[in-house]
């Protein structure tokens, strides 16, 4: 436990270390909220309310959306895991006291709680001020929230990994990583919400994993559902997650039988 | 001149040579990035069959703006943005200098010797929401549409060149220049949407100093006979002339660039 810390707060140390860096992210950040925010608002056209949801909604949908809940450098994963393959690093990464998918989920973790607090934290905070954020539906709704964002995250990290290991299998990762990203951007809910979707396509993205990436975390923020429902539906997101690490086991226990290391 | 040019041809023949030698995997490729780039689309064809439209755009209107967008990023980024994209480690791991003594101009060797046909997925997206849009949009087969579409895509093509030569350039005299292509972007993102939606500083800055409007809302918009706040009865001439010019100012900011570089490497 005490080296998968180590790992985490690592690659915090690293992540932070370029500072020009961060304010050009958060820059990008701040354009790609506007993007969201803009398209909402060009779509409701001057509508406060459309199909049962407001643009109040959309707004803090696009702005939790777009920075905590967003799933696009998760994508980056593949293209690590790929490198590490391709470059023989792979070899150096079995000989550390930890499984690789584990070495991953730390560092990733790290990666990831130095966005939200000083990228995403700084982007809802001005964005917010702007166009205005609003609070959660209730305590509970709140609390359920913490808990969705743990699950998306669990999922979000288990599919990326799982989608990295193939690379020893494909030659080329950076195939994987685009397949990956058009599989987030319209089933993970991430950018339109799957209540607006048409109900074939909805129904499927509801029995898929990928719904609690970001929409789920969402609808459950703005109070979409009653909590019994809200707590059937996480506890159905952490049985996804538990899926996707056996998953990921799996896969690895296959992959370490791939590794063919040539010299010393 | 002559030879030059024969070399650089040559350099980009055996690129293409060499990437062919994996075809699955270029097939795969292709593939890939279009179905990424589709994922995307389809989310937004998803907010216009339930709004209609966004900012008074169609589907087949926004169709039309993706397709020509993704297309002209594609003939530029060929050329430019995975041989550029690495100018920081060029500069940095120190071969930019024995780029320098060889007897070719360095930014010509990257482009075309780095020539990239892994686009094929983004042209057949492109072109296929082009060609798919086009008859539904009522524009007439006329020689001044024509001369604006293939006019038009040549000038997104060198925006799209231009700016990443810009980035890249800055390698030259900062040494880092990665980060900026994380902004370049994201700009490049809104210019996938009609500028109109956006807030007015953004559309000046789309329409200025970050020129990326002209990528396709300009263009898509004067074939399609929309109103194109600040450019007016000038946004036809402003589409086919961005290109061209931001060509002009990505080679004075390169040379600036170049004269100032003092070598990165260890």
């Amino acid at each position: 436990m005490s080296a998968f810390l180590a790992l985490v707060t690592a690659a915090f140390r690293r992540e932070a270390e370029h500072r020009s860096r961060i304010l050009m992210r958060i820059l990008g950040g701040l354009v790609e909220i506007l993007a969201r925010i803009s398209i909402w608002k060009a779509a409701f056209g001057g509508h406060g309310t459309l199909s049962g949801i407001s643009l109040d909604e959309m707004i803090t949908y696009s702005l939790i959306g777009g920075t905590i809940l967003s799933s696009w450098d998760a994508t980056m994963i593949v293209r690590d895991v790929g490198a590490t393959i391709r470059t023989g690093a792979i070899g150096s990464s079995l000989l550390r006291p930890m499984h690789y998918p584990v070495m991953l989920l730390a560092e990733q973790i790290g990666v990831r709680l130095f966005d939200w607090l000083l990228i995403s934290l700084p982007v809802i905070v001005i964005m917010g001020s702007i166009y205005g954020l609003q609070p959660p539906e209730s305590l509970a709704h709140a609390l359920l929230f913490v808990g969705y964002v743990v699950v998306s995250l669990a999922i979000l990290m288990g599919f990326a990994i799982l989608v990295g290991l193939l690379s020893f299998w494909v030659f080329d990762a950076h195939a994987l990583e685009w397949f990956m990203r058009g599989l987030l951007a319209v089933l993970s809910g991430g950018l339109v919400p799957i209540w607006f979707y048409p109900q074939g396509l909805a129904e499927v993205a509801h029995a898929l994993p990928f719904s609690w990436i970001a929409y789920h975390p969402l609808a459950a923020y703005l109070g979409q559902r009653d909590l019994t429902e809200e707590l059937l539906i996480l506890a159905a997101g952490a049985g996804w997650a538990a899926v996707l690490a056996f998953a990921v086991a799996f896969v690895w226990s296959r992959a370490c039988a791939q590794v063919v290391v040539q010299g010393g | 001149m002559r030879d030059t040019l024969s070399l650089l041809f040559y350099l980009m023949r055996l690129r293409v040579r060499t990437r062919l030698e994996f075809r699955a995997a270029l097939l795969i490729t292709w593939l890939a990035q279009a179905f990424g780039y589709a994922g995307i689309f389809a989310s937004i064809w998803l907010i216009l069959t339930r709004f209609g439209t966004i900012g008074g755009w169609t589907w087949p209107q926004m169709a039309f703006l993706l397709g020509f967008h993704t297309l002209g990023y594609a003939l530029g980024a060929c050329f430019t943005l995975v041989q550029l994209r690495r100018m920081e480690d060029i500069v940095l791991g120190g071969e930019f200098d024995t780029l320098l003594v060889r007897p070719l101009n360095p930014w010509a060797y990257l482009v075309f010797s780095g020539f990239n046909i892994e686009y094929g997925g983004h042209i057949a997206l492109g072109a296929g929401l082009v060609a798919w849009a086009w008859p539904q949009l009522s524009i007439a087969w006329t020689t001044d549409t024509c001369l604006l579409l293939a006019g038009g895509l040549v000038s997104a093509a060198l925006i799209t060149a231009s700016m990443i030569t810009i980035i890249a350039a800055c390698a030259l005299v900062l040494g880092r220049a990665r980060y900026l292509f994380g902004i370049y972007f994201d700009f490049w993102e809104l210019s996938r949407y009609p500028a109109s939606i956006f807030a007015a500083p953004f559309q000046v800055a789309l329409l200025s100093i970050i020129p990326l409007g002209y990528m396709a809302y300009v263009p898509v918009a004067v074939l399609l006979g929309r109103p194109v706040p600040y450019l007016g009865a000038f946004a036809e001439i402003a589409a086919l002339s961005a290109g061209p010019l931001s060509a002009v100012a990505a080679f004075f900011f390169w040379r600036f660039c170049l004269k100032r570089y003092q070598g990165g490497g260890g």
